[in-house]
Parts: structure tokens; C-alpha cells; sequence
């Protein structure tokens, strides 16, 4: 306990070890709002595993042919677009259940990256650090939000505007009904569907974002491993966040560093548990819902597919 | 899904137009995978004939698949009694695994009689399974979390479990492996503990092959003609109907759970003593994707009991094929690509005939105006 | 000639497997006036309704708005050509702020205050007040059904469908709604289509009314010209009974001066029975009452006021919190699963499809719910001993249906309703719960189960009658108590009962 004690304290003073945290909480973030679009729409979408993969490789593939960091940024929206739209067209056109849609997906895309990768050698690098000017300097946690390479900054952006286009417009009260009560928003005249469909493909932009900046931003070289199950976690952390944007970004923190930590601990001489820390995540996530179950609630509609006249 | 008849077309017709569905979406999903194949300059008849030849038609292949079917077949039926009861059970994989985890355990500790071993094996692997599904019907019934999501969680913990048991020698690890070499290997069943396997027409397969057909019988007359059936139909269907009859939801539910775990956790102890994978030992990563791709074959199999030995046949077939591909110079997730397809393929007719219905409905409408 | 038609269908049908919902239906609606559509449940007035938002597709004919066809494929289509429903079961989002329901479905720019305001202004207008910001969860169903109405004007619908609006409103509730109704088609020249089962809303609200039986139209005709008598003959087909607060019943009225000893034996006693909800607020509120065998005990008061609780706590739904509930002198934890049903206990739920029938199974397998061992060998279902029980059991209660394997939810709401009768009778239960046994039926079916209830108690059975229908209780009741906020406030043989002084106690004036 001494121990864990002191590992916790070490950690929280070393700079290096929030620049780590910060890496990993990212790529989680970025799928992870998109990912909350989606539920707050009524799919739980497990494919988002399957997206930041595409979006890796769309992104390798991108950069590969362009030599551009952005365009391979666009390649990796794309892909994850891709395999969103696979994903929405089954689930909600063609009223496919949709875990076995994702769990297909997450398959497939596995199958379909791998085997290319292996056919075609994309050489990629990453991207530039760009440090933000004096706020890098704040201690601890300046060089982690503020001196990363560019498309990380990305986040600052989408997240403010995923929250505003689904709390604040009439597209998000849409989306929102849609994932409370479809019967009720199927009878004001929305479509239901088309509207779980769009957030979707939200969800697949912006998890691709993320496996893009996972390429281009840390890794440099595609592996059919690169993602990891990030994506699940991403998933974890916004039911965590009992379906609000900032707890699903907080959990995208907590979830960051408790993995960072299989990192930074060796570093520091300490010998750890790895599959423990692993585990943290899905555990702390089990453990939240058995104590808060009565305090969170779950959009009402969630992961029940719509038909119109079916309850 | 109400499919309205009346639209003038006999049973013959709809019988025709639904084949044709599924011909067309089957079809669709293999010229894709063609397509995808030559893409990377490969010849996909070349690829087809080695994934006919390694899965069934090469002497000794389709033991092999059998041996793979098996698994599947299980976790697909587990799958349809927890789906019976309305339960979304999605963690099939982890279940797996723990299963396998608790066998192993079983199978190195226990010293008894080969037969005995055996038996204790099976039954720690459905032990595994139930417990591990069982938290996930816990907190669905004491703490109303929703079993799909933890269900889903624990699959990262199990496998994150199995790994830490194969690195400490009091649980899993084989004493003898090279810590050296970091050999995460459990020590392999003694020949006496493994599952007796005969030789039919130069193939051969496990006798659990027997046991499986047998359960899939028994759990779909199960289903379908008892009580304890019917009562988790009601169950599944109206929970408040449930209560008013005194007809226990947690009970049933909790049922279902622990059976639908337990037939993912004695997949896990067929493919330890069937020597069919991993040559009788735990290795990481020992569940090899079984659980999600059986979860897929109890949903393609439309949650009939019936389906599921076809199905699971289909989905065996494309991963002992793959083991043909090498000759072909083909990468081998061809075939992740090919079931993938497949499976979206299978998803489709269903949805499609029902989009046609509604057409159909419309066209009629409009046609009169 | 009345004004012109606002919206026509011609030869409209719509089947549902071998049933015709709608066959050839020819209807009108014209500006300025309240149309009632009236129907037995399973005329086809909902499916009517439906095709014309667009919620169901018909399989032929046609529908002209202002003159020209239209093709209503969903109710985006139908909100554009101006036709809009307000839902017999809401179409509210909980979670969501009443603002915010009423802006869903509409278009444009989402604007906080322009949405509060119109609330604020129409509901001075239409006499709707409600509080923008409250959630709609939060609501009682009287003003849940308010933004209801708020958010379909909002889109200044041409023609307002309305079903069965007053299902779940009290007298007064329901007069309001009315009054509103008369404005919204008087002062702006709407149309209004009210589908109703109620002959004195018919009477009372209308300008017109067609009547529907078995999916057809069988009459239309002006409200001024027609009365009571000739609606409800058309509506069933032949001379009804029409309720009256008369009671024929001879038997009941030897009751009236019953002597101690001489009375049966109890078979239901609530002792001082608390329901108290977790958040505190007291549903049942220390309640004690008592039923005899072969006596019809009416429970008395508008809707909400705690006989939801009772029904549910015999149904073993529920608990309660403090008090005894006794089946023939035995006490009884209703809270223990199947305790109720094993006691002898059988119930006709308020709503039968939360708690009296599994609609995706089929008729057999819900009439053998009560008992499924007594077509079972050890577990063993006899696939044709179920057979042969649901066979009779659909000819001795009438139930229309293609068999003992035609799923549930093919049946009409009457026959669904006969279906769960047919099981609870035949469980031959002490105790028969009734809760609103007559709700959404028509007139034939009306009569029907009023029969039923009667012969059952004829044999013995106890009768527990809850109702919010005063007519209903007085007809059949030889007791009544009177629920106000889950108390009893008053309790009453029928000979004592008059509508108004009912009348008052539901209202909670003591005095």
C-alpha cells in the first residue's frame, strides 16, 4: 500500500508522466465525443474500435499518397466515415441489430487493415510539436496540453462543438429525443433514424480524427495492433461519465493515465501489476454503475433499435 | 415483424424471392471478397479452392473443422438461452476464457483417474463461464446495471486475468516453461485427461462433437416444449406479466445468465481438451476470437437452436480453411475479411424483405391512386 | 353543402394478415368543424386515424388534402400537408423540459425564448397554461396531455386529430379540453377529428359524426340529427342496454338489509393498508375494506387517487408499507412472488398490456399462463392438451381469432380483453379484481363483461370493482367505497349511493 503510495506521488510530480497521460487520454477523447453522440442517440456503437482503426490506416494511407499531415488527417476521417456508414446503414436502414453490425465491424475492419497493411508498405511519419506559447510553461501540465505535436489542439475544438451541436441546436434536441423516446420523436415528425444515422457518422469523423492523430501524432508506423482496444475504452469512459460530455472526458483522463502509468511506472523503478492497471478501467467502470445505477441514467432508448409501430 | 400477406403473391412466391435474397447477399459478399483479393493482385479462384480444399474437401479437413465447429456451436447456444430471455449477453469471448482458465486449473491440480479428470475439467470450464456471466446477472438484478455493458467490460478483465495467471506458477503457469523466454504456457494435459478422439473415414474428431450435438437437442426441446421454457419466454417478453404469475424474473434471468456463460465456458474446456487448438495447453490469446465469432453465428442463426450447428459449420469452415492460404501467398486475414462479409451478408435478407415489405405497401397504394 | 373538405379519404383499407382493420373507408373532414369518429375498439378508428398521419400505410385507395392526392408516408409528410395528432398514449420525451418538447418537430433555428414565449401565449389563448421550464416527467397526466396539444397547434395544423383524448382526464379536465377545442375550430376555422368511443362526447362535443364497425363506415350523420339510442345501435349492429343508474340487479338488492349472520364469508380484508412511495408520498393511505364472497364491492374516484395501488399489490406488483391484506381470513405477503395468485386472487389489470398479456406470444400461451402445469407432464408442455384448452376456452368466450396459435397481438384490443377474462375466470380465483374492466371497449363489449362479472359473482366469487366510471360502479356495485388521495372517504351500500353525494366524496368534500 506503502508502495502504490508513493508510486501514485512520484508520478503525479513527474512531468513526463502527464505528457503520457495527456497522449493516451486524447486518442481516447476523440473517440470518445464522437462516441457520445452516438449514445446519446440510442446506439451503443461498438464499432468505434473498428473506426479508429480505419482511421488509422485511411490516415497512413493519406499520408502515404499526399506526403500531407492534413490530408492524411482527412484520410483518416474518412475511413472511420466509412466504417460508420457501414454501421448506420445496417443498424438503422436496414434495422440490423447493431451489436452484431459492430461486433462484424471490428472484425472485418481488423481483417480488411491487416491484410492490406500486409500487401501494401505505407511509410508515414509524425507530425511536428508545436508548443503553445507561455501556456506551455505553466508546471506539470503545461508540455502535456500544450506542447504536443499540432492535431492534438484538434480536441479543443471538436469538443466544445460537439457539446453545442447536441445541447444547444435543434438537431441536438433531435438527437437527443431520438435517444430518450423514438416513438415520441417519430410522432413530432422526426426521422428518426436518419438522425441515429448522422450521429453515427459523427462518431465515425471523429473517431477517425483520433486514429489519424494516433498515427500521425504518436505512433508513425501503422500496425493492425495500433489501436489496442482503445476504442472499447473510449466506449467505458462514456458510460462512466453517466452520458454527459464532461464526464466522459474526465473519464477519458482517469482512463489515460491509469494506462499511462504501465508506461511511467517502470521508468521510475517501480514494478506493477500490469494486468491490473489494465483491468482498472472496465473494473472502476463496473464499480461506478453498480454504486451510482440509480443516480445516472442512461438515455431511455439505448442500444433498442426503432421500427416504426414496434415498442 | 409483421409480414402481411394479402399482397396476392402465394407462399411459393415469397419462398422464391426470399432464396433469391439470400443467394444475391451471399453471392454479393464473396464477389466482394473477390474483388478485394484481386485488388492485391491475388487470383481469387485460387484462394476459394484453398479455402474449400483446408476446411473440407483435402482428406483429414473437416475433422478439423468439426473440431473448430464445436466451440462455436456452444457459445451460440448459450447465446440463444440468455437471448430468450431477453438478456443481451455480448461477453462470450471473456466467458471463454475463464472457463478455459478454471479447467486448466482443474486439469493440472487434480490427480484422479483419466475419465474423472476429464469430466472435472468440463465441469470447472461450465463453472468459469457461469461465474463470470453470473456478475453480469448479478449487478443486472441487484444493482440494475445493464448486463450488456458489463458483460462487455469483463471481457478485457478476463483475458487481463488469464494473462496474470499464466505468469505466476501457483495458478497457471507451467512450472517447467523457460521463465527466460517469458513462455506464458500452462503445463499440458497429461495424455490420460484429454478428450478421446476417433478416427470416422480418415478425419478425426473429438467425441465432444457428440456431447455438443446432444446439448444443442436438448437445450432447444428445452426451450420450446417445457415449462421452465415457456416461463423464460414470459420472462423475456413481459416482465410485469412475469411477476404477476409468479414466475421469478431474477431467478429465470439469472438462469439463463449462468447457462449462457456456462456453455461459453465449456467451449473453453472442449478447445483445452480437445486438441483441436493450442495442443492441450493455455496460451494468451487461447480464446482466438471463438466467443465473438459464436456470438455472431447464434445471431445469424436468428437465435434458433436448430440453425446454429450449420452455421457454426460455415463459420468453422473459413478458419480452418485459411490455414491453405499460405500456398496461395495470400495473407491469412483474408478470410477475418470473408466472415465479416459473410456475417453483414446474412444480416441483410431479413432487413431487405422487410424495407420491400413496406415498398410494396406503399407502391400498391400509390397504384391505385 | 358544408364547407369545403379539408382533407378526403376515399376507399381507404388496410388488413393486418387476414384481418381487414379498414376496409374501403370513405371519410371527410371539413374546416370549422369537430368530426367524431365513433367505433367499437377494433372498428377501425385508430387504423383510420393512423393511415391519415401517417403512422400506418394502407395497403389501397387514396387520400386528398384541399382536392389533390397526397401520399402520407410518415408523419413528416403528413406535418407538412398541415395534419396533425394528438396521441391517445402521449408522444411526450420524459427527460426533456416542456419547451423543448414543444419545439421538437419543428424546423429552423433552435430559440429558447421564442419557444417559452409561445407556450406562455398559447396557453392564454387556448386556456393551456403550463410551466415551459418543468420536465415533462415531472407532470401529472392532465398536463402532459396540455403540451401535447400546445405542441400540435404550434404547427398550426389544418386539420387536429384527437384520440380518444379524455381516456385519462377527469370530468372537469375533460370539459376544458373541450371548451379549447371549440375555440381552436370556432375562431380559427380548424378541423378537428375526435375519435371516441364516449356516446355523450359524441353528443355533447361534435358536429358530425361517422360511425365505423368492422372496418367499414356503417353511418354518418349530423350530431344535431341524431341522439344517443341511434349511435350506439349503429356503432354494434343491434339494440344495446344503455347505461343508466337503474339496477336491474334482484339478487344484490336482497343484500341491502343483510343480517350479520346471514352474510358471507369474507374473502377480502385490507387492514389498515400503507403505500407509502420512496420519495415519501403516501399513495394508500391506512385503507380497510372488506369483501364478501359473491359480492361486487366498487371502488369509487377519479383516476390517480390510489386504485392503481390496490390493483397492483393484488397483482403482487407491489407491497405495502404497513397493514395486513387477508384472502378468506388468511394473511397474505403480497410482496412474495405468486403469493397473490396462489391465495386465489385472479386480476383483470388496468392495462393489459403492462401486465395482462404477452403480445408476442400466442393466444394458447397466454390463456395457460394462470396454470401451465395443468397442461404439462412434468414439466413436459402437452402441446395437445394446450391445443384443446385454448380451443375451448376461444369458443366459450367468443374470442375472435384465427386459432390458439395466432400471436397475441393480431387480436383486437376487445378480444385481447376477452382473452385475459377467459383466464382469470377460468382459474376459478376467490377473489376477482376488476380495474376499469370496461375501458377503451365498446358498447357490446361493455355489455359483455358487465354479464361476465355479474354470473362470476353469481357463483361466489368476490368482486373487487375499480372504476372511475361512476355509471359503471352504480350499475354493478351492491357496495362502494370512495378513494380520495388514497384514502377512503366514504363507503356506502348501493341503496345509500347517489351520484351526488359520490360525486362529492371523490372530490374529497367531507362535509
Amino acid at each position: 500500500m506503502g508502495d502504490l503510495f508513493s508510486a501514485v506521488l512520484d508520478v503525479g510530480t513527474t512531468e513526463s508522466a502527464y505528457t503520457a497521460a495527456a497522449r493516451f487520454a486524447v486518442v481516447l477523447a476523440f473517440a470518445a465525443v464522437g462516441e457520445w453522440v452516438a449514445e446519446r442517440a440510442g446506439t451503443l456503437n461498438i464499432s468505434v474500435e473498428a473506426m479508429i482503426l480505419a482511421g488509422a490506416f485511411g490516415a497512413a494511407l493519406g499520408y502515404h499518397a499526399t506526403g500531407s499531415v492534413v490530408l492524411g488527417l482527412v484520410g483518416g476521417m474518412l475511413a472511420g466515415g466509412a466504417v460508420a456508414s457501414v454501421q448506420a446503414q445496417m443498424s438503422h436502414r436496414l434495422t440490423a441489430d447493431q451489436f452484431v453490425v459492430g461486433l462484424t465491424l471490428n472484425i472485418l475492419v481488423l481483417g480488411i487493415v491487416g491484410f492490406l497493411d500486409s500487401e501494401w508498405k505505407l511509410s508515414t511519419r509524425t507530425a511536428s510539436i508545436v508548443e503553445v506559447p507561455f501556456l506551455v510553461d505553466i508546471p506539470l501540465v503545461g508540455p502535456a496540453l500544450f506542447g504536443q505535436p499540432w492535431p492534438f489542439y484538434l480536441i479543443y475544438l471538436i469538443t466544445p462543438l460537439f457539446a453545442w451541436l447536441v445541447l444547444r441546436t435543434r438537431w441536438g434536441l433531435e438527437v437527443r429525443s431520438v435517444g430518450e423516446n423514438p416513438q415520441a420523436a417519430d410522432v413530432s415528425g422526426i426521422d428518426v433514424n436518419r438522425r441515429r444515422r448522422q450521429s453515427i457518422y459523427l462518431g465515425g469523423l471523429s473517431a477517425g480524427l483520433g486514429g489519424g492523430y494516433l498515427l500521425l501524432g504518436q505512433v508513425g508506423r501503422f500496425d493492425p495492433g495500433i489501436v489496442a482496444g482503445r476504442g472499447f475504452i473510449a466506449l467505458v469512459a462514456v458510460i462512466f461519465g453517466g452520458w454527459t460530455l464532461r464526464g466522459a472526458i474526465f473519464g477519458c483522463l482517469l482512463f489515460g493515465s491509469v494506462l499511462s502509468f504501465r508506461l511511467t511506472l517502470p521508468g521510475l523503478g517501480y514494478d506493477l501489476n500490469n494486468e491490473m492497471l489494465s483491468s482498472l478501467p472496465s473494473l472502476v467502470t463496473i464499480a461506478a454503475m453498480a454504486l451510482f445505477a440509480h443516480a445516472v441514467r442512461q438515455p431511455e432508448a439505448l442500444a433498442r433499435p426503432f421500427i416504426r409501430g414496434l415498442k | 415483424m409483421s409480414l402481411a400477406v394479402g399482397s396476392g403473391r402465394g407462399t411459393g412466391g415469397r419462398v422464391v424471392e426470399v432464396v433469391t435474397i439470400y443467394v444475391v447477399c451471399g453471392m454479393a459478399a464473396l464477389v466482394f471478397s473477390g474483388l478485394i483479393v484481386e485488388a492485391v493482385g491475388s487470383d481469387w479462384t485460387d484462394v476459394g479452392k484453398a479455402l474449400l480444399n483446408g476446411s473440407v474437401l483435402k482428406p483429414g479437413r473437416w475433422g478439423g473443422t468439426i473440431g473448430v465447429t464445436i466451440p462455436l456451436a456452444m457459445v451460440a447456444i448459450g447465446t440463444i438461452i440468455s437471448t430468450k430471455a431477453n438478456l443481451v449477453n455480448i461477453g462470450q469471448e471473456g466467458q471463454l476464457l475463464v472457463g478455459a482458465a478454471t479447467a486448466t486449473y482443474v486439469g493440472s491440480r487434480i490427480s484422479a483417474p483419466g475419465p474423472i479428470v476429464v469430466v472435472l475439467i468440463l465441469l470447472a470450464g461450465v463453472l468459469g463461464g457461469a461465474l463470470w456471466s453470473g456478475i453480469a446477472g448479478g449487478l443486472r438484478y441487484w444493482r440494475k446495471v445493464p448486463e450488456v455493458l458489463t458483460t462487455l467490460l469483463l471481457v478485457a478483465v478476463a483475458s487481463n486475468l488469464v494473462g496474470y495467471g499464466l505468469k505466476n506458477p501457483w495458478l497457471l503457469l507451467d512450472p517447467e516453461a523457460k521463465l527466460g523466454n517469458r513462455n506464458m504456457v500452462s503445463r499440458q494435459l497429461p495424455l490420460d485427461t484429454r478428450m478421446p478422439r476417433i478416427t470416422l473415414w480418415g478425419n478425426e474428431i473429438s467425441i465432444s462433437a457428440f456431447l455438443a450435438v446432444a446439448l444443442i437437442l436438448l437445450v432447444g426441446w428445452m426451450l420450446s416444449r417445457t415449462i421452465w421454457g415457456f416461463r423464460l419466454t414470459v420472462v423475456g417478453q413481459n416482465r410485469r406479466v412475469a411477476t404477476r404469475f409468479g414466475i421469478s424474473e431474477s431467478a429465470h434471468g439469472m438462469i439463463a445468465m449462468f447457462a449462457s456463460g456456462g456453455f461459453a465456458g465449456l467451449a473453453g474446456a472442449f478447445m483445452l481438451t480437445g486438441g483441436d487448438f493450442a495442443n492441450y495447453r493455455l496460451v494468451p490469446g487461447f480464446s482466438v476470437n471463438i466467443g465473438w465469432v459464436g456470438l455472431l453465428v447464434a445471431l445469424v442463426a436468428n437465435n434458433r437452436a436448430m440453425a446454429v450447428i450449420p452455421m457454426a459449420f460455415v463459420f468453422a469452415s473459413l478458419r480452418t480453411g485459411s490455414g491453405f492460404l499460405a500456398s496461395t501467398g495470400i495473407e491469412r486475414r483474408v478470410t477475418d475479411v470473408v466472415q465479416g462479409l459473410i456475417v453483414l451478408a446474412l444480416l441483410l435478407p431479413p432487413a431487405i424483405m422487410f424495407i420491400r415489405e413496406r415498398r410494396r405497401a406503399l407502391a400498391s397504394a400509390r397504384s391505385r391512386v | 353543402m358544408g364547407p369545403p373538405a379539408a382533407i378526403c379519404a376515399r376507399l381507404l383499407s388496410k388488413s393486418y394478415g387476414a384481418v381487414a382493420a379498414c376496409d374501403a373507408v370513405d371519410i371527410e373532414l371539413h374546416s370549422g368543424e369537430i368530426h367524431g369518429i365513433l367505433g367499437e375498439n377494433g372498428a377501425g378508428k385508430s387504423t383510420l386515424m393512423k393511415m391519415l398521419i401517417g403512422l400506418v400505410v394502407p395497403d389501397s385507395g387514396t387520400i386528398l388534402v384541399d382536392g389533390s392526392p397526397v401520399q402520407i408516408s410518415d408523419p413528416v409528410v403528413a406535418a407538412s400537408l398541415g395534419i396533425g395528432m394528438v396521441h391517445q398514449h402521449f408522444s411526450l420525451v420524459e427527460a426533456l423540459s416542456v419547451w423543448e418538447n414543444v419545439a421538437l418537430g419543428d424546423s429552423g433555428r433552435l430559440d429558447r425564448t421564442a419557444v417559452r414565449g409561445a407556450v406562455g401565449e398559447m396557453g392564454e389563448r387556448y386556456g393551456l397554461h403550463v410551466d415551459p421550464d418543468a420536465r415533462v416527467a415531472d407532470l401529472p397526466v392532465g398536463l402532459r396531455q396540455r403540451v401535447e396539444i400546445l405542441k400540435c397547434l404550434r404547427r398550426e395544423p389544418a386539420i387536429l386529430i384527437f384520440d380518444e383524448p379524455t381516456s385519462v382526464l377527469t370530468p372537469e379536465e375533460s370539459d376544458e379540453l373541450f371548451g379549447s377545442l371549440r375555440n381552436v375550430v370556432e375562431q380559427e376555422g380548424r378541423s378537428v377529428a375526435l375519435v371516441s368511443h364516449k356516446l355523450t362526447e359524441m353528443l355533447g362535443v361534435t358536429d358530425r359524426v361517422t360511425i365505423m364497425r368492422n372496418g367499414r363506415v356503417v353511418e354518418r350523420c349530423l350530431t344535431a340529427e341524431t341522439d344517443a339510442g341511434a349511435l350506439a345501435r349503429a356503432m354494434v349492429g343491434r339494440d344495446v342496454r344503455l347505461r343508466s343508474g337503474s339496477r336491474p340487479s334482484a339478487r344484490a338488492s336482497a343484500e341491502e338489509s343483510p343480517s350479520t349472520d346471514t352474510r358471507p364469508a369474507p374473502v377480502l380484508e385490507f387492514r389498515g393498508v400503507t403505500v407509502a412511495e420512496s420519495r415519501g408520498f403516501v399513495e394508500l393511505d391506512d385503507l380497510s375494506l372488506v369483501l364478501r364472497a359473491g359480492e361486487i364491492l366498487g371502488v369509487a374516484g377519479v383516476e390517480g387517487n390510489g386504485q392503481r395501488v390496490i390493483a397492483d399489490l393484488l397483482s403482487g406488483l407491489r407491497s405495502q408499507t404497513s397493514g395486513d391484506v387477508l384472502v378468506s381470513g388468511e394473511v397474505i405477503d403480497v410482496g412474495r412472488l405468486g403469493a397473490t395468485i396462489r391465495a386465489g386472487v385472479a386480476v383483470i389489470p388496468e392495462d393489459r398490456h403492462d401486465s395482462g398479456i404477452v403480445l408476442g406470444m400466442t393466444v394458447a400461451e397466454n390463456l395457460m399462463l394462470a396454470d401451465p402445469a395443468a397442461i404439462a407432464d412434468r414439466g413436459v408442455i402437452d402441446r395437445a392438451a394446450m391445443g384443446e384448452m385454448a380451443r375451448g376456452l376461444i369458443e366459450r368466450f367468443a374470442i375472435m381469432c384465427t386459432g390458439p396459435n395466432a400471436p397475441m397481438w393480431t387480436l383486437s384490443g376487445g378480444n385481447q380483453q376477452r382473452v385475459v377474462l377467459a383466464r382469470e375466470i377460468t382459474a376459478s380465483p376467490k377473489v376477482l379484481v376488476a380495474a376499469q374492466p370496461t375501458r377503451g371497449l365498446d358498447v357490446g363489449a361493455i355489455e359483455y363483461m358487465t354479464d361476465q362479472l355479474r354470473q362470476v359473482a353469481s357463483t361466489g366469487v368476490g368482486i373487487l370493482l375499480i372504476s372511475s366510471e361512476l355509471d359503471e360502479i352504480l350499475e354493478l356495485a351492491d357496495r362502494i367505497v370512495v378513494l380520495y388521495r388514497g384514502e377512503m372517504t366514504g363507503e356506502m351500500s348501493r341503496s345509500e349511493a347517489t351520484r351526488e353525494k359520490i360525486g362529492r366524496l371523490m372530490g374529497g368534500d367531507l362535509t
